[in-house]
């Protein structure tokens, strides 16, 4: 498991915004993977993911790093911030655009 | 299965004084959205307010498929 969480550790700080979701960006095997990766497409930010699907023992150990029970999970600069009711209700509130702008130019 | 009463309980005794709404999506007792207002996500973000409801609902986790929640300090009365 520890391996796992250290390449979980270099995963999140590879990109601005991380995602580990169900499926694929053009291919979400979930709603909620779908929706997250909706409302990223919309700020129009890159985002590197990981399908959790292909990975089962990274889906646990995500899941065990963050305490949170469920997937998607967003990480903006290295932080977690939510899975997808977060992220939604962050972009509706505009919140979250200027967040992953600030993490991007760090 | 889980009923949406479970749900309800098990929020309620873990943060005592929440108002919490549960609704069955699908009607399967699998797909839930939550709602809960609760002075205990006082001066905390949003992570931490889910963390709570999710850590209360630990045991019914594993035969629940999708749960969408949605969490807010109860609003404050005006003075």
């Amino acid at each position: 498991m520890s391996d796992v969480i250290e390449e979980i550790e270099r995963e999140i700080h590879s990109s601005p915004v991380f995602i580990y979701m169900k499926g694929t960006p053009s291919f979400p095997m979930c709603g909620f993977s779908a929706a997250t990766v909706e409302v990223l497409r919309e700020i129009g930010v890159p985002f590197k993911s990981v399908d959790v699907l292909a990975e089962p023992e990274k889906r646990d150990a995500i899941k065990v790093y963050t305490k949170w029970p469920t997937i998607p999970q967003v990480f903006v600069g290295g932080k977690f911030i939510g899975g997808c009711d977060i992220v939604r209700e962050m972009h509706a509130k505009g919140e979250l655009a200027p967040l992953i702008k600030a993490a991007a130019k760090s | 299965m889980v009923s949406t009463a479970e749900i309800q309980r098990c929020v309620e005794a873990a943060l005592p004084g929440a108002r919490v709404q549960v609704a069955d999506t699908t009607g399967g007792g699998d797909h839930f959205e939550v709602q809960v207002s609760a002075d205990a996500f006082k001066g905390k973000g949003l992570v931490e307010q889910h963390q709570l409801v999710y850590g209360a609902l630990a045991s019914l986790m594993p035969r629940i498929h999708a749960l969408s929640l949605r969490t807010q300090v109860p609003e404050e009365k005006v003075k």
